[in-house]
């Protein structure tokens, strides 16, 4: 899996955005720690002042610093990046041609660059982790740690992270270029939810029902896993069993890629007519959605139908849109 | 090097059909063809970038496809160095010698100072001549077996086609280097080639060594009293046409046809030299349909 030639290749081609998530790394724990201090002492210094109050850090104040926030959702956007970096923009220049005619197999190709990303990913997130950590148990506020779990703070972030990116590889071994690549990640990414949300809204229109959602339907939407972290083994078993799923399915599908089909949206074909399917129905599902929340609220029959309305008028244009973008065909082409 | 019988789909159309050849250890293989016959394509299949959909290459009678090992015996360079634009030449010195165990370090250098290429931050600032210098002085020190090359010559200046033309040459001469070259330079190729492999539509139209090529046709210039009888120009290719005054080449094993050239009784018959440029045309399409 350590093949020098590799790690130096996909350093070389994800140089600036590695730095950058190391620099967002440090944002978003040792820094935001020293800033959350300062935040803590001042609110206690506030608080001394109101007579009967005391000021009490509490667990969502820390875990803003290990596992909530922005900062969170931004990694989770340079981990698309690199992701894309590694897999997608191969496909849309050139590289790909020369790494495929190296002397490796396509498997090996495909974990040294997982494991590329999961190291530096692993090395960041730890590093700053424990600095933070050491930063706020040296403080007065020590005692504010054992608010929280290790599951809250380390492990489901951590794990979480690295599910994703293995989640963002694998939607590069059938995407045929950078941007299906992205566009898929996201949208794929919050698929199981977004999927319940718009059809829980259709039964809500129709029948005034209001369907409960599921622990499960979280479970399964990747994008969860970097925002919404729990205390339960779940939170560290789930994204275990996706990383391991996920691998194993990128390496079947890398080693099988057809890359006389890069920059095309889809790399194997007979995806084209499945993908068709969910692009039209989602996006008729959000058009009924929208333009029913315009009609009066207590106007039963009037939501109906303009849920229906905007349902067909979305349908049409994802029709037109998902055929554009399945054949579409994106190279960038430098000079010789 | 053993190409066996490979085929290869794409978007639903054939681009290549039962491609079968083998590459001898010290020779030069000019593979000819017209635009889109499937040349990149087939080197692409060749060095494992490109799956086929049937047929296999072999080296050493395993297949590179199952043993990716093997390419450490090939190396690739396609006609523009856009992969590796953004890499300096000690990087790339770096990411080479890590990929191929037998790089000469020394040789790399030695070539570099040869060809006056200076260390550079960018291989992409580099001119489009040097370019082609560069990849071939790193395709040389890998020290590998085959030496895949698409259109080396293509859009350079005389002086640098020369450098290129030269060192191929002594590196197949020197070093028992397999050079396989897709080109429409026929002029260079037939300089150097001693194979040339002829596609057409995505099949190999001929395979034949270039001096036995030459030996099977003769290139002749006829003149006849008015057009030419329709007994010849069936068992002949025309090469052109100017008013009564034909150039056409003759399949040396028709034996029948000097016999109706006689019949004939042209008014001119002259023989001419055979260029590889006159095969192409006669078997790969006339001057009209250029595609």
């Amino acid at each position: 899996m350590f093949r020098k030639a590799l790690w130096y290749q996909n350093y070389k081609q994800t140089r600036m955005i590695i730095w950058m998530i190391l620099a967002l790394f440090v944002l978003h724990m040792p820094f935001q720690s020293i800033l959350s201090l300062e935040t803590w002492q001042e609110r206690e210094e506030q608080a001394q002042q109101i007579e009967d109050y005391v000021y009490e850090v509490q667990a969502w104040d820390v875990l803003q610093i290990f596992s909530q926030g922005l900062l969170p959702l931004i990694l989770s956007i340079s981990i698309i990046t690199l992701a894309c970096l590694l897999i997608g923009l191969e496909r849309n220049t050139r590289r790909n041609d020369f790494t495929f005619s190296l002397p490796f197999t396509r498997k090996h190709l495909f974990l040294a660059k997982w494991c590329y990303g999961v190291v530096a990913i692993s090395l960041f997130h730890l590093i700053n982790f424990f600095i933070a950590y050491f930063i706020i148990y040296q403080s007065e506020y020590r005692s504010s740690l054992y608010l929280v779990s290790w599951i809250e703070l380390l492990w489901g972030p951590l794990l979480g992270f690295i599910m994703f990116f293995t989640f963002a590889l694998l939607i590069g071994t059938f995407s045929g270029e950078m941007i299906s690549q992205v566009v898929l990640t996201i949208s794929l990414g919050i698929l199981p939810l977004g999927v319940f949300l718009l059809i829980q809204e259709m039964i809500n229109v129709h029948f005034r029902v209001h369907l409960s959602s599921h622990i499960w339907i979280e479970y399964l939407t990747p994008f969860m896993y970097v925002f919404s972290i729990t205390t339960s083994v779940q939170a560290i078993l789930m994204p275990i069993i996706l990383t391991g799923l996920f691998l194993w399915l990128a390496v079947y599908l890398y080693e099988r890629n057809k890359i006389e089909h890069n920059g095309d949206f889809l790399i194997f074909k007979v995806l084209n007519p499945i993908f068709l399917v969910i692009i039209t129905f989602c996006f008729s599902l959000l058009g009924g959605m929208i333009v029913s929340s315009l009609a009066p609220w207590n106007a039963d029959a009037l939501r109906i139908l303009s849920y229906w309305i905007g349902f067909t008028t979305f349908l049409l244009f994802s029709l037109l849109l998902a055929n554009k973008l399945l054949s579409m065909n994106i190279m960038f082409k430098g000079k010789a | 090097m053993k190409v066996n019988h490979i085929s290869k789909l794409i978007h639903g159309k054939q681009i290549l059909s039962d491609i079968d050849f083998q590459v001898k250890t010290g020779s030069i293989v000019g593979i000819v063809g017209r635009n889109g016959a499937g040349k990149t394509t087939l080197l692409r299949t060749m060095v494992g970038i490109l799956d086929p959909t049937q047929g296999d290459v072999l080296i050493d009678e395993h297949s590179v496809f199952k043993h990716p090992q093997l390419k450490e015996q090939v190396i690739f360079v396609p006609d523009s160095s856009e992969a590796l634009k953004n890499y300096s030449t000690k990087e790339m010195l770096t990411l080479y010698k890590s990929i191929y165990p037998k790089f000469d370090e020394d040789y790399f250098h030695k070539l570099m100072r040869r060809f006056s290429l200076s260390p550079i931050n960018k291989i992409g600032n580099y001119s489009k001549g040097m370019k082609a210098l560069f990849s071939l002085v790193v395709a040389f020190s890998t020290k590998a077996k085959y030496i895949l090359l698409d259109e080396p010559t293509d859009g350079l200046d005389v002086i640098v086609k020369k450098q290129i033309l030269k060192i191929l040459v002594e590196e197949v001469s020197t070093n028992e280097v397999s050079v396989i070259i897709s080109s429409h330079r026929l002029d260079e190729l037939e300089f150097m080639a001693n194979d040339i492999i002829m596609i057409k539509d995505g099949k190999v139209d001929s395979h034949y060594e270039l001096d036995e090529m030459k030996e099977m046709y003769r290139k002749v210039q006829i003149v006849f009293n008015g057009d030419m009888p329709d007994y010849i120009s069936q068992h002949v290719d025309i090469l052109s046409q100017t008013g009564r005054v034909y150039t056409i080449m003759i399949d040396q094993q028709d034996k029948d046809i000097y016999q109706k050239l006689q019949e004939a009784s042209p008014l001119l018959y002259e023989e001419l030299p055979l260029s590889l440029e006159d095969l192409f045309v006669a078997k790969l399409g006339g001057d009209e349909d250029v595609s």
